[in-house]
């Protein structure tokens, strides 16, 4: 064998910490059946709450292991801690709900560790290959949690959809990961980071940016990889839905900033116009699709998608400040989208989960603070000050603004994501108008548990005071931000 | 005492807080919350007269917060003399609002809500007023939309209310993010956000290229929320807003904050030719369409709320004119309309109040019924029509002298005059009609209420307003002379133009032109007369336009069916139509670069092209082809046409030099094809669908060319890539490092084995290990021996054959099966020592030429898995005892413990060592100690692969649930 050093560990410590946590519990509920999905649920939360500590100890420094294929920065540890909250809140959002429903098992908090696993993985990937598989563990646990409930057709149909359009894209994402590799000869973003930013890029490296952006586009549901989005979300049990909404798509934005930023940073110019592209489509078909929905899930479908393209907004800048905007938007959407489907979890009418948007009216009048804190959340996803929604558009549309000195076609990037928010803003307030102004129907069922309650309070308060102490996030942003584009 | 800095920041506090306070407060306690929400604005009011030493001379009072430090950005607020006044307006019409209110809400309607509402939008307002920077500005900016959507939706239970409460969000919100977006451009071209530093750019800002867009979406922002024509039309529909929030919103609040930015920014933004065609013409269209539209409404509020947005377009026209006297004259005309107007709003809330109508065509003569109240109302709507000694006359006085003043040599300067005149007239016969309508006339006839006594402190509000409108109007030098010039010294700086605030100015042009529109008005509304007794509601010519109805249509446009048409085009439940989309997306933005920079073959030329090869690949195609045809109609014919094109994979990386990677390729695709074809038996049929399809409609036909097309163009440019990719010298790679080593450091020159057993020993381990794990998880799953009853019937193949059978004669249906494979059978029997003998040979020169264990073990199971398909599992088990989970287990003790062998010797884990000792017979072999590793892999593949293998076979012993007694359907 060729002698090589042993790889430091130390970077990667929440991996292994919730690889081996996993795997543990997964014994543990093998041998003691469902019975122990509470046990396994909470356990699993500490679990993502060590890992996250461990993260936050191992602060912003630079370090790369696993021969250069793994790194963990400021960048990586800014986006593992959103993803660790959100799978916190996926799990305590599904031990309530699929305990209520019959469905209490213990693969589903253990999915979402190895799905988590695959995420912090994705971001800290430095390599084409450790990328891949990344992705490819998170999006394996994500179809089998989309068929979670195995017995209802729509929930199985969802997994499958997902599975084989998710085949497709990985199959992109690789085709384009190995035309790069075989253009530029290696698959380490270090080595393709000065490879690429030397003379004209070959028209392969060109082709495999296009399908790795395709692939990646798909992850982050991007217009015109989105079709699956709406699908997904109504079809999959609701706790599932909002971890889809929070987790996967913030290690996805991450991975496609970090994949566009360092490995393809010299190539820019090149790149630009596709993110540009589904950028402009994202944030206008999340707009005008969602109009016309009945259902709340499939709406936050598009919604998501919206969100996607604003955030990508910060990306197409291609700066630093770009990179801090998306950071800042992903932060905050997780708050607002967490809280949200906390309350789509609370619409429940004689046991029964309701998904109907119309289901909402006349909220105010029976339960006031529920209806209070989705008005929050709306008027915030519409970026209307003084909710942080607002600040997370400011700052991608500063970052877009800033970089238009150079790059006209960013100031019909702005203009049109305000012109679309503008039609945003109707079908969010739509719903306002509903809880407030509508006459009520038949009221919800008042059992859902403390933990619910408690998601929904803490994203309805952070939601509404970020603009009191905004400062910690958006310097632990910038940090993270200057980890990413250097100089 | 407090210093002006924390008192200016109080000023701001204070109306949040209350709001918060009064918010939680029991929504039955009128008076507590009156009190409180008073007690605030006075507060507010007290504190902002107290400041006034601190800005009456120009300078300003700043303080600065750190707020968002990455953007540089400080909360900061700036309270100058043009601050100071609107702070005093703000909070004094408050404080009389909130006095008012008290007595005229209902003790029904939930007023803490309203109270708090109030607060906020109090706070919003004084936000805009205080803000020392853009982005500040902003934020306040959308929360007064915010917070003045739930004051008008307060009633929500009338419709309304509601569609007036969205339609103001909907245009003052939308205008107010156009107006976000200008703003971050002039912050971008000065550099700062901050307000002080604005200004000081102001040529910076008109000599950038990005000027005009900056302008026209910052006065999106201002025109909209001064609801100013053509975007005037949210203004009326929001009246269904209590009427103490009418009085507020129309006076010093939200429609004033339009005109408030554009007096701001004008040092920066104005002196611009856009700037005055923009302005000015929006001001002009709007002046003379609102005064001609109020003539005509038969609400009493209706009337004001187009005579505000008259007033509101002369406003703008004075600003637009771009001269500081029209500066000075807009600032106090703001001053004036917001006294004059607050206090016509709430008479009007008296009126409606006391009589329970508004409807000019049902009040009249309710001087006798009210008197105080309809003195005053008098008064402030003879200042609204421009009586002298009034304070409406003044500033209208200093508007006509502005409109004849000389602009610039164009249309608009000839025809300002005589327009601003007849507007002027229109408003004094919108004021005879609101006088003379409710006032005078017959006593009331059918009233749905009879006045019961005013509540005196619901007047007073109103007497304090007429009673400043008085006083401004007739000593205009002393109340609000010094007033006036701060405030105009706080916008224009040092250089204020002369002008002068007397009653009497002589017989001058403007006079002439006051004379003309009292005279023409009152004439005007003797002429009307007979149109505006018949009662119709609107006004002649314009009155089609149904302001909403063009609203609701253009958002229904906008929203429901751009929406149906983006789901229809971009949305759709089914899964073939989003993969072609994916497909189609992937080979468009791969066409494009392509097109864009071209691609040509690299420079190494192909080999010349075997024909055998090509006739194999020719056979794959056509598998390959004729599957995707089938997959639809008949999965197991497609099945095995996949394991066809996957065979000819095989068959090429053999071709090609590459044993290994064939052989490997080669199970892979038989364990594949073989779990499918399990799989298979769970699938339904889909009969009905199917044979939907198999009339070969059009459609059906289109749909499959379509796709045929989409498989082709994308097969053909992933080839063409791929060709590009191979033509091209390779880059330099791992690959060299490995093969100039692998004789020398790992003693074999088959590098691929080296590889797996030496160089990469420790990855192998792994592999290894995940293989075993792998097996003992299929055999888990595949629940090796307890079957479960199967849940589908017998293959209809098998009932047939079966039928057959039975029908021949004495045979037992089994007997067909028992027979069918009896000359293969008794073949693969003896098959059985030759290839282990293969697999040997295969083991033992795999270190340097191709084999090794990997693929020998490979093919010791193929010996294995052929025995039970020629015997079936029954017979093999009878005779053949294979224990696979043992074999795994020795096969990764023994590779661990070669690894482990190395330590022995003092080497690191794993480390190999090679010799070439001959054997007799066989002669000289390739011995390393990686050999023993080797053994380990082998072992172990064995294991494992048979593991899988039988799970699967014993699948074959499950036994069908009984075919239904229904014959088959006939395919015939």
């Amino acid at each position: 064998m060729i002698p090589v050093a042993f790889p430091e560990l130390a970077p990667a410590l929440p991996e292994i910490l919730l690889a081996v946590g996993a795997m543990a519990l997964l014994m543990f509920g093998v041998f003691s059946g469902d019975r122990s999905s509470r046990t396994v649920s909470w356990l699993s939360v500490l679990l993502l709450i060590l890992a996250g500590i461990v993260v936050a100890a191992g602060g912003g420094a630079e370090r790369v292991t696993f021969f250069g294929a793994f790194v963990s920065d400021a960048f990586s540890s800014f986006a593992k801690m959103l993803i660790l909250l959100g799978s916190v809140v996926a799990v305590l959002l599904g031990a309530d709900q699929n305990e209520r429903d019959g469905q209490a098992r213990f693969e589903y908090p253990i999915l979402i560790l190895l799905a988590t696993l695959g995420m912090l993985m994705m971001v800290s990937a430095n390599d084409l290959i450790a990328l891949y598989l990344g992705l490819e563990l998170q999006s394996l646990a994500l179809y089998v949690l989309a068929a979670f409930r195995r017995e209802t057709v729509r929930s199985t149909e969802a997994g499958l959809k997902y599975f084989v359009l998710g085949a497709l894209s990985s199959c992109m994402l690789l085709y384009g990961a190995s035309l790069i590799y075989g253009f530029a000869g290696t698959t380490s973003f270090d080595v393709l980071a000065t490879t690429l930013q030397q003379g004209e890029p070959a028209i392969g490296v060109i082709f495999g940016i296009v399908f790795l952006a395709a692939g990646l586009a798909f992850k982050v549901s991007a217009v015109p990889f989105h079709m699956w989005t709406p699908d997904v979300y109504e079809g999959a049990p609701t706790p599932v839905t909002a971890f889809f909404a929070v987790a996967p798509k913030v290690a996805a934005v991450a991975l496609f900033v970090r994949v566009m930023i360092e490995p393809l940073g010299g190539l820019v110019d090149e790149w630009r116009q596709i993110i540009v592209f589904i950028a402009i489509a994202s944030m206008v078909l999340g707009a005008f699709a969602a109009i016309n929905q009945t259902n709340i899930k499939r709406l936050m479908a598009y919604s998501s998608i919206g969100h996607v393209g604003y955030a990508l907004v910060g990306l197409a800048a291609g700066t630093a400040s770009g990179v801090r905007g998306v950071l800042i938007y992903m932060a905050i959407y997780i708050f607002m989208t967490a809280g949200t489907f906390a309350i789509i979890l609370c619409m429940r009418q004689k046991d029964r989960a309701v998904e109907g948007i119309a289901d909402l009216a006349g909220l105010s009048r029976q339960r006031p603070l529920l209806a209070l804190a989705l008005a929050i959340f709306m008027f915030s996803m519409a970026g209307i000050p003084p909710l942080a929604g607002f600040f997370s558009k400011l700052y991608v549309f500063m970052a877009a603004i800033e970089a238009a000195r150079e790059v006209p076609i960013l100031y019909v990037l702005a203009i049109v994501g305000v012109l679309a928010s503008v039609v945003g803003a109707y079908y969010y307030l739509r719903i306002v108008k509903i809880m407030y102004f509508d006459e009520p129907t038949e009221g919800f069922d008042r059992t859902v548990s403390g933990e619910v309650h408690a998601i929904i309070g803490v994203s309805a308060l952070v939601t509404m005071f970020f603009f009191l102490y905004p400062a910690p996030l958006l310097t632990a942003a910038a940090t993270a931000a200057a980890a990413l584009v250097k100089g | 005492m407090m210093s002006d800095e924390s008192l200016l920041a109080l000023v701001l506090a204070l109306p949040f807080a209350g709001s918060l306070v009064v918010g939680f407060l029991p929504s039955n306690r009128h008076n507590l919350e009156a009190w409180l929400a008073g007690a605030i604005a006075l507060a507010g009011l007290a504190i902002a007269l107290a400041l006034y030493p601190a800005v009456a001379d120009g300078k300003a009072i700043r303080v600065a917060v750190e707020w968002l430090p990455t953007l540089g950005l400080d909360f900061t607020l700036r309270m100058d003399g043009f601050a100071w006044l609107f702070t005093v307006l703000v909070t004094g019409i408050g404080l009389l609002v909130v006095l008012y209110a008290r007595y005229y809400m209902s003790p029904d309607d939930p007023v803490a809500r309203f109270f708090a509402f109030l607060l906020g939008f109090m706070g919003a307002m004084l936000g805009i007023v205080l803000s020392g920077n853009l982005i500040q500005l902003v934020f306040f900016w959308e929360l007064t939309s915010l917070s003045s959507f739930l004051l008008i939706g307060y009633w929500h239970h009338t419709a309304k209310a509601r569609d007036g409460a969205r339609m103001a969000l909907t245009v003052t919100a939308s205008g107010g993010l156009c107006l976000f977006v200008g703003v971050v451009i002039v912050g971008h071209i000065v550099g700062s956000y901050d307000l002080d530093r604005v200004l000081e750019s102001g040529a910076a800002i008109r000599s950038h290229a990005l000027y005009v867009p900056a302008l026209v979406l910052i006065l999106l922002g201002a025109l909209t929320k001064s609801a100013q024509f053509p975007f005037h039309f949210w203004l009326p529909q929001a009246m269904a807003a209590p009427t103490p929030v009418s009085a507020y919103l129309h006076s010093a609040t939200m429609v004033k904050a339009g005109v408030f930015l554009m007096v701001r920014l004008w040092p920066a933004l104005g002196y611009t030719e856009a700037w005055f065609w923009i302005v000015g013409t929006a001001g002009l269209c709007t002046f003379v369409l609102g005064a001609y539209l109020a003539m005509f409404q038969q609400d009493l509020k209706g009337l004001l709320a187009y005579s505000t947005i008259s007033h509101l377009g002369l406003i703008t026209l004075l600003i637009g004119l771009d001269s500081p006297t029209g500066i000075v004259a807009a600032i106090f005309h703001m001053m004036n309309h917001a006294t004059f107007k607050a206090s016509l709003f709430m008479a009007a809330g008296i009126i409606d109040h006391e009589t329970g109508t508004r409807d000019i065509r049902r009040l009249s003569g309710l001087l006798r019924l009210m008197p105080v109240t309809a003195g005053l109302a008098i008064l402030a709507a003879a200042s609204m029509a421009g009586v002298p000694l009034l304070n409406g006359f003044l500033s209208k006085e200093m508007f006509f002298a502005e409109a004849v003043a000389h602009h610039s040599s164009s249309a608009f300067d000839r025809v300002l005059p005589y327009l601003a005149a007849l507007a002027a007239m229109f408003s004094v016969t919108y004021s005879l009609r609101f006088i003379h309508g409710a006032f005078f006339g017959p006593p009331p006839a059918d009233l749905p209420r009879q006045p019961p006594p005013l509540p005196s402190w619901m007047a007073a509000p109103v007497a304090l307003l007429v009673s400043a409108c008085v006083l401004v109007g007739m000593f205009p030098a002393v109340t609000a002379g010094p007033f006036l010039d701060s405030a105009a010294r706080g916008v224009l700086g040092a250089h204020i133009p002369t002008y002068s605030l007397a009653v009497w100015h002589g017989f001058n042009v403007p006079l002439l032109m006051s004379v003309v529109a009292m005279a023409g008005g009152a004439l005007l509304y003797l002429a009307l007369q007979r149109y505006l007794s018949s009662g119709i509601e609107g006004s002649p010519l314009l009155r089609r336009l149904d302001s909403q109805r063009i609203f609701d249509r253009i958002m229904i446009a906008l929203t429901l069916r751009a929406g149906r048409i983006g789901l229809e085009t971009a949305g759709t439940r089914r899964l073939q139509p989003q993969l072609r989309l994916i497909l189609g997306v992937a080979c468009a933005a791969a066409l494009w670069p392509l097109l864009q920079l071209g691609m040509a073959a690299g420079p190494l030329a192909p080999s010349a092209l075997d024909p055998a090869l090509t006739l194999v690949w020719v056979v794959g195609a056509a598998c390959a082809i004729a599957a995707a045809y089938q997959a639809k109609y008949h999965r197991f014919a497609a099945l095995i046409l996949t394991g066809g094109a996957g065979l000819v994979v095989c068959v090429t990386f053999a071709w090609l030099s590459a044993p290994d990677l064939a052989l490997t390729q080669l199970l892979v695709e038989i364990v594949t094809t073989v779990l499918l074809l399990l799989g298979l038996r769970w699938l339904p049929k889909r009969e009905e669908m199917v044979e939907a399809d198999r009339h070969r409609t059009p459609r059906v036909l289109l749909r499959r060319a379509a796709d045929l097309a989409i498989a082709t163009v994308v097969g053909i440019g992933v080839a063409a890539i791929a060709y590009a990719v191979m033509t091209r010298p390779a880059p330099d790679s791992r690959a060299s490092f490995f093969v100039e080593r692998a004789y020398t450091e790992g003693g074999g020159t088959n590098v691929v084995n080296v590889i797996l057993v030496d160089f990469r020993g420790f990855d192998t381990l792994g592999e290894i290990a995940v293989l075993g794990v792998v097996a003992l998880t299929v055999y888990a799953l595949l629940r090796r021996f307890r079957p479960a009853p199967d849940s589908i019937v017998s293959p209809e193949q098998q009932v047939r054959q079966n039928a057959r059978a039975a029908a021949a004669g004495p045979r037992q249906p089994a007997d067909a099966l028992a027979d069918s494979l009896l000359v293969p059978a008794l073949v693969m029997r003896l098959l059985f020592p030759v290839i282990g003998m293969v697999a040997v040979y295969l083991f033992l020169r795999g270190h340097d030429l191709p084999g090794g264990g990997f693929v020998a073990g490979l093919t010791m199971s193929v010996a294995f898995i052929l025995q039970y398909m020629a015997g079936g599992t029954r017979w093999v088990e009878a005779r053949l005892i294979i224990l696979p989970v043992r074999w795994i287990g020795v096969g990764l003790l023994l590779a661990a413990l070669t690894g482990l062998g190395a330590w022995a010797f003092g080497y690191p884990f794993l480390t190999s060592h090679a010799s070439h000792p001959t054997l007799p017979v066989v002669g000289k072999v390739p011995l390393a100690s990686a050999i023993l590793f080797d053994l380990g892999v082998f072992v172990l593949v064995v294991g494992a692969t048979v593991l899988i293998l039988i799970a699967l076979a014993h699948q074959s012993i499950r036994t069908h649930r009984p075919t239904k007694p229904e014959p088959a359907p006939d395919h015939a």
